[in-house]
C-alpha cells in the first residue's frame, strides 16, 4: 500500500513540475473523502436500522433494494430531495440556509486527519488531535444558528439546550484527548497510533479504560444520541433546533450529520484508544492482516457499541445531564490528567518506554 | 396454589431495594438484555410473504349461506350499526295437495353487508336461527372505493368456501346432549344429537360428522366414562406446556406457509376416525329408512338420514337414534293440520329508525 | 420628551429595585400540550402554565373523544351494548363488558355457572396483563427507551393470539353475555393460555431490568410526580395509581365478584406515590394476574358456560350499581332499567376520568421536562375518560 502511494507521488506529467502532482494527490484525496463520507453515512444509517431491528427482536429494513433492504437509507435520502424546501417567512434567510452546512462540513473535515492505514490519510497534521477537537466544536455554532434563525421559540429553547450540552461535554473530550496525547507524546494522530503497541484501552491498565469511558460518554453527548438526546427528542417539539427544516437541509443538518458524526467518532475512538490500524495486540502473526482491515473492524465494533447504548437507555433530563458533566465528568477528567502526567513522568522505563 | 414468580437470581424482591443505589450495574444489565435479543430468533412474520395461522373463530368476514336464509330479518334487526341491507318479496306457491292452502315463501332478493359500517361484533351470526351466516377468517378485502366494501349476496356466498368448522371444545365443556356433570346418569337422550346441533357449517354432512368424531362418540355415554376419556386425551397436551417456542417457519416459494406462532392453539384436523365396525352399513341403511318413514318423514328426508347413518356405520362411529322433532315438523312433512312454517313478516319492527338502505347495485333482477 | 423620559427612568428604577431585591418578575407562558402530541395517549390536551421551567398550573382539557356512550346505549339492547362498551377502555376490552354483565345478572337474578365464572376470571386477568404491558411499553417510550416497547408488544401478541382463538377478536371481544359466556373455549386453550402467561412472566423480569433497574430511569422517576394519599382519596383516584400512592384498595379483594375470593394473590402497593412506585405496581400486577390465571386454569370446573337465561334479556324495573377492578382502576356501572330490552339509563363511572382529574395536583410545581414522565405514569386511556 505504501509503495503505491509513494509511486503515485513520483508521477511526473512531463514538464509539469512536482508541486502540480502534489495538488493532484490532494484533490484526489479530497474527492475520496467527499464520496466516502456520505457513503459511510448511508451505510452507517443502514447498519443502524438493521442493528436496531435485531436488538428489538425484529428485522429492520427488508424491502428497499431487494436483498435485506440494503438501499433503505439511499431511498430515504432520495425521498428527501423531493421534499418541498420551506423557509419560514420570519426566518433569517441566510443564517437559516447556512446552518446545516455549518453543522455538516466540520464533520466531513474530521475525516481529513484520521489514519486508515499508515499512509492512507489525507493529511497527517502535526496537530492532529488539536485540529480534531477544534473543528468538532464548530458544530455548536451551527446548532445555535439553526435555532435562532428559525423564529420559533421552541426551536430556540432546543438550540440553547443543545448548545449548553455540547459545550459542557466538550470538556471531558478535550481533557481525555489531552491525556491520550500525553501518553503518546505527540498530537499527531499517526504518531498516536504508532505509540500504541498495546492499545491505550488495555495499557496503561485501568487508566486507559477510564479515559476511554469518559471519552465515550462525552462523545455520545456530543453527538446528541440517547441517553443524551434531550435537545433533539423532547424540547416540547420533536427535533429541537431543526423543527423548521425540511428536505435536504434537514437531512444534511440532522440525519446525515448525525450518522457521519457517529462514524467519525467511532473512527476517532478506535484511533485514540484501540490502536487504529495496528493489530489489537502486538502478536506477530496478526501483522498479516492489512491495517485497513484492522481499522475498519475496530470502527465497526465501536459503531455497534454506540448504537447498542443508544437504543437501550432512556433519556437523561437536561439538568441531570448538566450536573453529570460539570459535577462528575469534568473533575474526574481533570484528575485523570494529573494521573496521566504522573504516569508518563514517573512510571519505570520497563513498563512505559519513552 | 401456583407460585408464578420465576425471578432470576439476585433480582430485587422489594420496592425499597429497587429504589436503592445501584451504581451503574443496572445500566450494564440493561445492555445485556438487549444484546441477548440480538442473537435470538426474531418473531417477525413477514407479511405478505408469510401469514399467521389464524384461529377458526377469528372474525374476518361474514359469509352467507343463501339456501338457509328464510329472510326473517333478525340479523338486520339486531345489528348495532344497521349495516345489513335485506330485500325480499313474497311468492306464493301452489298447495302441496289438492285443496290445501297456498304456501307462502320469502324469497331473498338482496342481502348485503356494508363492511364499512360493520363493527365485526358477530351478533348477526349468533342470532341467525337458521345458520345462514358464518364467520370466516379472511380479512384481506380492502378496497380503493368505499362502495365496494358493501358485499352483495354473491360475494357473501363466495366467502362460504373459506369458512372453517368450529374447533372442538376444551375438556370440561358441556357438549350438546351431555347432561350437567352433577346430575345422575340420564336415559338415552331424546334431545337432538350431533347431527342436529347445527352449529357446524353443513358444507357436507359427512364433514360435520368427521369434525367431531370423538364428541359424537362421547355423547350418549355416562358422564363418568366421558370424563375418563377426555382426561386420556389430555396427556398429549401436556408436553405443549414445556415447549412454547415456535417451530421454524416452513416457507416454500410456491406456497407461503404460515409459521407457527409462539402459542399454539391446536385445531382439530379434519380426518375421518376409523374405529372398528360393529354393524353392516347396508342393514343400517334399511333399518333407518324404515324407521324414518314410520315416524312420518318424507321419502327424501328419510333417505338422507339413512345415508348418513350408513356412512357413520362404515366409519364405525356410534350413533344414537335419529328422531324427528314433532313440535317443529320439517318443512316438507305432510301437514297434520298445523301451519307448516312460522309466519315471518318481511318488515322489521318499527321501534327503531328504519335501516337506511344502501345504494342498490344493478343486479340481474329487473323489477 | 419629558414624560417618556420620566416613564423610562421610572421603569429602569423599578427593574433595578426588583433585581436588587431578588424579585425579578417573569411572565407566565401558557404551553399547550395540544390534542395532537406524541407524548399523550390520544387526543388529550393539557393547558400548562409555565413560569420559566416550572409548571404553575396544569389544566387537563378532555372531551375530544366524546362519543356519547351513555346516550347511545339507551337505544340498544344488552348484547349490542356489550359490543359497544369494550370500546371505552380499548386496552382492556373484556374488563369493560364485565360490570355490564354483572349488573344485568344482578337485576334479573341470573345464576352464572361456575365454569363461566372461572373463564371470565381467566379472560379478564389476561386482559389485565395486556393492558399493563401496553403501559409498560408507552412509559418507556416516553422516557426515550424505545426498545422495551417492542418487547412488550411481542408479549402482547402471544396473549392476544390466545384470546383471538377464544373470542375471535384481538382487542374488542364481545364475549360476555348476561348469564355466562357466548360460547365455550376451544381445545388447547388451557395449555395455550398457561404457556402464554408463563412466557410473559419469564421474560418480564428481563424487561424489567431494562427499565426498573436502570439508573437513568430511576433518576427520572424517583421523587417525580408525587401524588400523596390525601389528594388521591379526594380526587377518587383508583387502580395502580392509587396503589402507587399507598392506598391499599382493590375491588377484587374488598368486594370480591366472580370467584376472586377463591384465589390467592397479593395486591402490590407503593408507599411513595411517585412515578417509580406507580410503575413498580404496574409490573407486579402483571405477576399477580399471572398467578390468578394459573390457579384458575388448575381449578376450573366442568359444566355449562351459560346459565338459565330467558331468550330475550329484559331486565326488570330497578336500578343497580356494580363496580369491578378494571386494569386502570375501578369501573362502575349504574344501570337503571324500566323493564325494557334496553336500559333506561346506564351511567358509567370510568377510572381514567378520576385519575386524570388528579393531574393538576401532581403537576403543580414540577419541571417541564418531568411533565412528560408524569403523563406517562398516569395510566389513562382517552376512550375511558371521554366515553
Amino acid at each position: 500500500m505504501d509503495s503505491i502511494i509513494l509511486a503515485a507521488t513520483e508521477i511526473r506529467l512531463g514538464p509539469i513540475n512536482f508541486i502540480a502532482t502534489d495538488w493532484w494527490i490532494f484533490a484526489l484525496k479530497l474527492v475520496v473523502i467527499l464520496t466516502v463520507v456520505p457513503v459511510g453515512a448511508l451505510v452507517g444509517g443502514y447498519a443502524l436500522h438493521k442493528e436496531l431491528g435485531h436488538l428489538q427482536h425484529r428485522l429492520g429494513p427488508m424491502y428497499a433494494g431487494g436483498f435485506h433492504g440494503w438501499a433503505q437509507t439511499l431511498a430515504d435520502g432520495l425521498k428527501f430531495i423531493y421534499k418541498e424546501d420551506i423557509i419560514p417567512a420570519r426566518a433569517d434567510k441566510p443564517v437559516f440556509s447556512l446552518a446545516p452546512a455549518v453543522i455538516f462540513v466540520p464533520i466531513v473535515m474530521l475525516f481529513l486527519v484520521i489514519p486508515v492505514d499508515r499512509s492512507l490519510i489525507v493529511e497527517d497534521l502535526d496537530v492532529g488531535i488539536f485540529y480534531l477537537l477544534a473543528i468538532g466544536s464548530v458544530g455548536v455554532i451551527g446548532v445555535l444558528m439553526a435555532g435562532w434563525s428559525s423564529s420559533n421559540k421552541y426551536a430556540l429553547i432546543g438550540a440553547l439546550r443543545s448548545a449548553a450540552q455540547l459545550i459542557a461535554y466538550e470538556l471531558p473530550i478535550v481533557l481525555t484527548a489531552a491525556s491520550v496525547a500525553m501518553l503518546a507524546g505527540t498530537l499527531s494522530l499517526v504518531g498516536i497510533v504508532e505509540a500504541q503497541d498495546w492499545p491505550f484501552i488495555l495499557w496503561p491498565p485501568g487508566l486507559g479504560l477510564l479515559l476511554f469511558l469518559i471519552f465515550m460518554v462525552g462523545a455520545i453527548a456530543e453527538m446528541a444520541i440517547p441517553p443524551f438526546d434531550m435537545p433533539v427528542a423532547e424540547s416540547e417539539i420533536i427535533t429541537g433546533p431543526f423543527t423548521e427544516y425540511t428536505g435536504m437541509r434537514f437531512i444534511f443538518g440532522f440525519f446525515f450529520a448525525e450518522m457521519a458524526h457517529i462514524v467519525a467518532f467511532s473512527a476517532i475512538a478506535s484511533t485514540l484508544f484501540l490502536g487504529g490500524y495496528k493489530p489489537i495486540v502486538p502478536w506477530g502473526p496478526l501483522d498479516v492482516i492489512p491495517g485497513i482491515v484492522w481499522f475498519m473492524g475496530k470502527l465497526v465494533v465501536m459503531f455497534f457499541v454506540l448504537i447498542w447504548i443508544r437504543f437501550t437507555f432512556p433519556r437523561l433530563r437536561e439538568d441531570q445531564l448538566q450536573s453529570f458533566a460539570w459535577k462528575f465528568l469534568i473533575p474526574v477528567s481533570l484528575i485523570l490528567i494529573l494521573v496521566t502526567g504522573a504516569w508518563v513522568l514517573y512510571a519505570p522505563e520497563s513498563i512505559w518506554p519513552r | 396454589m401456583a407460585q408464578v414468580d420465576r425471578r432470576p437470581k439476585g433480582h430485587p424482591h422489594s420496592l425499597e431495594k429497587a429504589r436503592g443505589l445501584s451504581l451503574g450495574i443496572g445500566l450494564l444489565k440493561g445492555m445485556a438484555v438487549t444484546i441477548r435479543h440480538l442473537f435470538s430468533h426474531n418473531s417477525v412474520i413477514q407479511y405478505p410473504d408469510e401469514r399467521q395461522d389464524l384461529s377458526p373463530r377469528t372474525r374476518g368476514v361474514i359469509a352467507l349461506k343463501e339456501e338457509n336464509c328464510t329472510v326473517c330479518m333478525l340479523c338486520a334487526r339486531e345489528c348495532p350499526d344497521w349495516c345489513i341491507y335485506i330485500d325480499s318479496h313474497k311468492e306464493t306457491l301452489p298447495p302441496k295437495r289438492e285443496g290445501g292452502r297456498q304456501r307462502k315463501r320469502n324469497v331473498l332478493d338482496r342481502f348485503a353487508i356494508d363492511y364499512a359500517l360493520c363493527m365485526y361484533c358477530g351478533i348477526c351470526v349468533e342470532v341467525c336461527p337458521y345458520d345462514a351466516l358464518f364467520w370466516s377468517r379472511e380479512f384481506e378485502y380492502a378496497e380503493y372505493d368505499i362502495r365496494e366494501l358493501t358485499h352483495e349476496k354473491e360475494r357473501l356466498s363466495d366467502w362460504m368456501a373459506t369458512v372453517l368448522p368450529p374447533p372442538p371444545l376444551e375438556e370440561g365443556a358441556l357438549l350438546p346432549g351431555m347432561p350437567e356433570p352433577d346430575l345422575p346418569a340420564p336415559s338415552p337422550p331424546a334431545s337432538p344429537t350431533v347431527e342436529a346441533t347445527g352449529a357446524q357449517p353443513p358444507t357436507t354432512t359427512a364433514s360435520a360428522v368427521e369434525a367431531r368424531p370423538e364428541q359424537a362418540a362421547i355423547a350418549p355415554k355416562a358422564p363418568a366414562a366421558m370424563e375418563q376419556e377426555t382426561k386420556a386425551t389430555d396427556v398429549p397436551e401436556a408436553p405443549r406446556l414445556e415447549a412454547p417456542e415456535p417451530a421454524a417457519p416452513a416457507a416454500t416459494p410456491e406456497e407461503p406457509q404460515a409459521p407457527t406462532p409462539n402459542v399454539t392453539v391446536p385445531h382439530e384436523a379434519r380426518r375421518p376416525v376409523a374405529l372398528e365396525r360393529t354393524e353392516d352399513p347396508e342393514q343400517v341403511y334399511q333399518q333407518v329408512l324404515e324407521e324414518q318413514i314410520a315416524k312420518g318423514s318424507s321419502r327424501q328426508v328419510a333417505e338422507a338420514r339413512a345415508k348418513v347413518a350408513r356412512v357413520k356405520a362404515e366409519r364405525g362411529i356410534k350413533r344414537g337414534p335419529t328422531p324427528v322433532q314433532v313440535d317443529k315438523p320439517v318443512p316438507s312433512a305432510p301437514t297434520k293440520g298445523q301451519p307448516a312454517e312460522p309466519e315471518a313478516s318481511g318488515a322489521p319492527e318499527a321501534t327503531e329508525p328504519k335501516p337506511e338502505q344502501g345504494p342498490v347495485k344493478p343486479t340481474k333482477k329487473e323489477d | 420628551m419629558a414624560t417618556t423620559e420620566g416613564r423610562v427612568t421610572r421603569e429602569v428604577e423599578e427593574v433595578v429595585e426588583e433585581v436588587s431585591t431578588g424579585q425579578l418578575a417573569t411572565q407566565e407562558m401558557i404551553l399547550n400540550v395540544g390534542p395532537q402530541h406524541p407524548a399523550t395517549h390520544g387526543v388529550f390536551r393539557l393547558l400548562a402554565t409555565i413560569d420559566g421551567e416550572v409548571l404553575t398550573n396544569a389544566e387537563p382539557v378532555i372531551g375530544y373523544m366524546h362519543r356519547g356512550y351513555e346516550k347511545l346505549v339507551e337505544a340498544r339492547d344488552y348484547r349490542q351494548i356489550t359490543n359497544l362498551v369494550s370500546r371505552m377502555d380499548w386496552l382492556s376490552g373484556i374488563n369493560n363488558e364485565l360490570p355490564l354483565a354483572l349488573a344485568i345478572e344482578k337485576l334479573m337474578g341470573l345464576d352464572v355457572p361456575p365454569r363461566a365464572q372461572y373463564l371470565r376470571v381467566i379472560l379478564c386477568e389476561m386482559n389485565r396483563i395486556l393492558n399493563h404491558l401496553m403501559f409498560f411499553a408507552s412509559f418507556g417510550a416516553e422516557l426515550g427507551a424505545i426498545t422495551p416497547t417492542f418487547y412488550a408488544f411481542r408479549e402482547r401478541e402471544d396473549i392476544q393470539y390466545v384470546m383471538e382463538s377464544v373470542t375471535g377478536g384481538r382487542m374488542h371481544f364481545g364475549f360476555f353475555r348476561p348469564g355466562g359466556l357466548k360460547e365455550d373455549v376451544p381445545r388447547g386453550f388451557y395449555s395455550a393460555a398457561l404457556a402464554a402467561v408463563r412466557q410473559v412472566i419469564d421474560r418480564l423480569w428481563h424487561y424489567e431490568d431494562l427499565l426498573v433497574g436502570n439508573e437513568i430511569f430511576k433518576g427520572r422517576t424517583i421523587g417525580v410526580g408525587v401524588l400523596d394519599k390525601e389528594a388521591a382519596y379526594s380526587y377518587g383516584v383508583t387502580g395502580p395509581i392509587a396503589r402507587g400512592s399507598g392506598i391499599d384498595m382493590d375491588v377484587r379483594k374488598d368486594e370480591p365478584y366472580l370467584v376472586y375470593d377463591q384465589f390467592d394473590f397479593d395486591v402490590p402497593t407503593g408507599p411513595n406515590g411517585d412515578c417509580f412506585d406507580r410503575f413498580w405496581v404496574l409490573v407486579h400486577e402483571v405477576v399477580e394476574s399471572a398467578r390468578i390465571v394459573e390457579q384458575a386454569i388448575e381449578g376450573i370446573p366442568s359444566g355449562a358456560v351459560m346459565g338459565k337465561v330467558p331468550r330475550v334479556i329484559q331486565a326488570p324495573e330497578g336500578e343497580v350499581f356494580v363496580r369491578t377492578e378494571n386494569p386502570l382502576g375501578e369501573l362502575g356501572m349504574y344501570l337503571v332499567s324500566d323493564g325494557d330490552r334496553r336500559p333506561y339509563r346506564l351511567k358509567i363511572r370510568t377510572p381514567s376520568y378520576n385519575n386524570v382529574s388528579a393531574l393538576p395536583a401532581v403537576l403543580k410545581g414540577t419541571l417541564v421536562a418531568d411533565m412528560i414522565a408524569i403523563l406517562g405514569s398516569f395510566f389513562f386511556v382517552l376512550g375511558d375518560i371521554d366515553r
